[in-house]
């Protein structure tokens, strides 16, 4: 228990084509197990939106040797704690659960691996299971869904990108067993998949588990690698909503983003820490106190249900607002682009930016002592990006980053004429333009 | 690692292991505060806590003491909210106040390298918060933004409307601010509010990170040491709550899902029979294997997160059991309910279900309990409730010697159908079939 040291990332690769990404804590009796699968919202079939996330629904519904309601009673009863979540590029399953139950968690996901049981009735009833999340979390809240669902739908031009992720019901209820089979023969092979181990555990050891039940799955044909580029959009663009829930208005700026890996990339992490991170963030000084224009700003790369490393398509730079009552929400825009545009022309001081590497470092250290954020962070990056050691490099690679890269990587992509707008505004109607 | 496959060939695992603590070090400042230090070097960070008797029970309005948290972080007399969050920044650090109805707690965390500001920083806040006029103005704003917008949810209206049936007119009962309440708060209430209830002898101070023990003490001593205030802190008064056999339901015209909530009062954290309480109610909607997760969702279809909890407050432990499920199948839903709480109270739940669920609650506690944070939010909340922090160990042997029959004690004693208060929000459509569980009462949600 070195204060301070990070765990060593080990990778193996199986002959069927499984990636195994382990890094070892063994401060407490704790292991955490995750399957990131290379598919998200993005890959799902034209006509079939939201398939992705129902798909992920169907994986906790038992193997055919494992029927449903064992399949989450075994871990329960190994003092484990289970979930799964969709994003854009990736889906991710997840265990965390005492150190002796080690074997039977990577017994449980070879099994949904290997030999997921795909039915009628579990379809149709996971199917309502998921029109009812939908509606909890979108049909029946104020600001339901804002920016994360509605902003990409009018910023992208292509299917993957600008669809409805969480998925129309009329394409949701014609979803049928056959394309859960096709989808889970195309996407959920060993080869596209990473598999994460940290805690508690003896790599050695566990690399002989994960062979024996891994090992036994079946190669499947490698998906191809998918075409996602986007145009960029030449001029801004202006969408309404009118939500008969909002008691008042609220405003979502989407600017795509530059991609992972790219120059303007680590920059563009720090600028949004810079702009919306906190009291002392440069919106909230100029815009919520000085100014008095808004009420709240928060934003960053893929906001609000990502950060600047969980993608590989196009993704956009978000940020949301709520102005001050009495203030427009085209006001708000206009004192946004102000305050970006000196982002551009100043820069942020060295003050600043040293203060958001803090942070950042901070972060990281936060994320490593947490089994589920450990599990995440490497999890996003051998099976997104394909580099998990990358993860604990992250600290020493924002140090490098100067005030001048910030002000020009905002400079290329955090630009008007590149964004699309959206006003949520109260009343009855839905998006018009 | 278990090596072995049972006869099916599926991995078997081993029993949860208990939870250790370690060493915790404690010291009592003159002042009366109580520090507790627990290095855990996972990470180079320190995870901070103070605790002070000051929920949001505590004031004359809610109003009050909602807008005493947020006023924190506004800092002091030497130091505005702007320096004080950019010292935090440079500490690689963050704070947040949380309040629930009892207690206030300050959370702050750094880089372990700059502990001894961080206790500084929050030491001279916990002291002399300066809630300065112009930046009080817009957390009025904010927060009358944020009643709105919690208006407009099914959720908040249900919760309100609960917390009013079983607590009445204790002060448990009146969670949320009005838009006159805010209005009418200014300066002078909030330093009136911290006066009395930001008391040194009532309040918990933790730390929980890579640290050295004794002169992690040192540095807290010295930080918190000059911090003078009343010599009793507030409390809240005795609870009696009230049960409602009738349904209220809260109409929410178009709306396309019920929102029901039953909530039902018991025994708080470390009062007897609350391990048993807790049990039950992880039985009827803890996890991914409850009976409300089985039955409403994973059979029935009618509903996406059914859950049961038991929140503990000072004075009392509240479960409750929520689902949100289309409006067609309301009465049904809740009938399936029904169903399941008068199970629990008849049938002695099968070991093996009861040995998951322990289970469960035990694993989830090993989770929560092993990161720096989690781990000093957790004895914050234990010795708040004034308990002894190795009831955080205690706890799971407390779970293991609960049985069947403790369990359908306390279900029969407190999770009863005749002894849930219901409250339901939803468009009237829904009404068809409630009738036939309860009688009903309809109103509207109140107005801002």
């Amino acid at each position: 228990m070195n204060s301070g040291a990070a765990t060593a990332v080990t990778t193996a690769h199986l002959e069927n084509g499984l990636e195994v990404v382990m890094s070892p804590e063994r401060s407490s009796p704790t292991v955490g197990v995750g399957v990131f699968y290379r598919v998200g919202f993005r890959l799902e079939p034209e006509g079939r939106t939201g398939f992705a996330h129902l798909f992920e629904h169907l994986m906790f519904q038992g193997t055919t040797k494992v029927p449903k309601p064992q399949f989450g009673n075994l871990i329960n009863s190994a003092g484990g704690l289970l979930n799964g979540f969709t994003r854009h590029d990736y889906t991710a399953y997840f265990e965390i659960l005492p150190t002796s139950a080690l074997e039977m968690a990577l017994f449980l996901e070879a099994e949904r691996m290997g030999r997921l049981d795909i039915n009628a009735g579990t379809l149709r009833n996971q199917l309502q299971v998921v029109e009812e999340e939908v509606r909890v979390n979108v049909l029946n809240q104020p600001y339901g869904g804002f920016s994360w669902l509605w902003l990409a739908q009018h910023a992208f031009a292509r299917f993957p990108n600008n669809h409805n992720f969480y998925g129309e019901f009329a394409d949701l209820e014609a979803a049928s067993v056959d394309d859960a089979v096709e989808f889970y023969r195309s996407w959920y092979g060993p080869g596209n998949a990473s598999l994460v181990l940290v805690g508690d555990f003896d790599p050695g050891a566990a690399l002989q588990l994960v062979e024996r039940h891994f090992g036994p799955i079946a190669p499947r044909p490698e998906p191809p690698e998918p075409d996602l580029a986007e145009p960029l959009p030449a001029g801004r663009r202006e969408h309404r909503h009118l939500d008969p829930l909002a008691p008042t208005p609220q405003v979502a700026v989407g600017y795509p983003t530059a991609p992972f890996g790219s120059e303007d990339h680590l920059p563009l992490a720090l600028a949004a820490r810079i702009l919306t991170d906190g009291r002392a963030s440069w919106l909230q000084r100029t815009l919520v106190r000085e100014r008095e224009v808004l009420l709240h700003v928060a934003g960053g790369p893929l906001y609000p249900i990502g950060d600047s490393f969980e993608f590989r398509g196009p993704a956009l730079f978000t940020f949301e607002a709520t102005p001050r009552e009495g203030v427009e929400t085209g006001d708000a825009v206009l004192a946004l682009d102000q305050e970006l545009a000196r982002l551009v022309a100043e820069g942020p001081s060295e003050e600043e930016l040293r203060r958001a590497r803090r942070r950042e470092l901070a972060r990281h250290h936060a994320t490593t002592d947490s089994r589920l954020g450990r599990l995440t962070t490497l999890g996003v990056m051998a099976a997104v990006h394909r580099q998990p050691e990358l993860v604990d490099q992250l600290p020493q690679r924002f140090a490098e980053v100067t005030p001048a890269q910030v002000a020009e990587a905002a400079g290329r992509w955090l630009l008007p004429e590149h964004s699309t707008v959206l006003h949520w505004l109260p009343g009855a109607g839905g998006t018009g333009r | 690692m278990t090596g072995a496959g049972s006869s099916e060939g599926i991995p078997q695992p081993g029993a949860v292991p208990n939870l250790r603590l370690g060493r915790v070090h404690r010291s009592l400042l003159a002042n009366g505060a109580e520090v507790m230090v627990v290095p855990r070097r996972t990470v180079p960070r320190v995870e901070l806590r103070v605790s002070v008797p000051a929920g949001s029970a505590a004031g004359e309005s809610a109003a009050v003491a909602e807008l005493l948290s947020m006023g924190i972080p506004l800092g002091t007399r030497e130091l505005d909210q702007e320096q004080l969050a950019e010292r935090l920044q440079d500490l690689g650090g963050a704070l947040q106040v949380h309040q629930d109805l009892d207690r206030l707690t300050i959370s702050a965390a750094a880089l372990s390298e700059a502990e001894s500001e961080l206790y500084q920083l929050v030491a001279a806040l916990v002291r002399g918060p300066e809630f300065p006029r112009d930046d009080l103005l817009i957390e009025r704003a904010k927060l009358v933004e944020g009643l709105r917008s919690a208006r407009a949810t099914p959720h908040f209206p249900a919760h309100e409307a609960l917390g009013e049936l079983v607590y009445g007119r204790h002060p448990y009962g009146r969670r949320e601010p009005t838009e006159g309440e805010v209005a009418r708060t200014g300066r002078q209430a909030l330093q009136e509010l911290h006066r009395r209830t930001f008391t040194p002898s009532a309040a918990q101070i933790t730390v929980v990170g890579d640290v050295d023990p004794r002169a992690t003490l040192r540095r807290v001593r010295a930080a918190f040491s000059a911090w003078d205030g009343p010599r009793r802190g507030w409390k809240a008064p005795r609870v009696r709550a009230t049960i409602h056999a009738d349904l209220l339901f809260l109409e929410r015209p178009g709306s396309v899902q019920t929102v029901v909530v039953a909530a039902s009062s018991g025994p708080t954290l470390g009062e007897p029979g609350h391990i048993a309480f807790s049990l039950a109610t992880a039985v009827l909607g803890g996890g991914f294997t409850s009976r409300m997760m089985a039955n409403l969702r994973e059979d029935k279809g009618y509903t996406y997160s059914p859950h049961a909890r038991v929140e503990s407050h000072g004075r009392d432990g509240l479960a409750s059991a929520s689902m949100e499920v289309r409006t067609e199948v309301t009465a049904a839903a809740l009938a399936e309910l029904r169903h399941e709480l008068a199970r629990l109270a008849t049938v002695a739940v099968p070991p093996d279900e009861l040995a998951t669920t322990r289970s469960y609650l035990e694993g989830a506690r090993l989770v929560t309990l092993q990161t720096q944070a989690g781990l000093a939010s957790a004895l914050a909340q234990v010795r708040g409730l004034g308990l002894d922090h190795r009831y955080l160990e205690q706890y799971q042997m407390e779970l293991e010697r609960c049985t069947a029959e403790d369990v359908m004690e306390a279900a029969r004693k407190y999770l009863a159908p005749t002894r849930m208060t219901t409250v339901l929000v939803g468009d009237a459509s829904a009404l068809p079939g409630l009738g036939a569980l309860a009688p009903v009462r309809r109103r509207r949600p109140r107005g801002v």
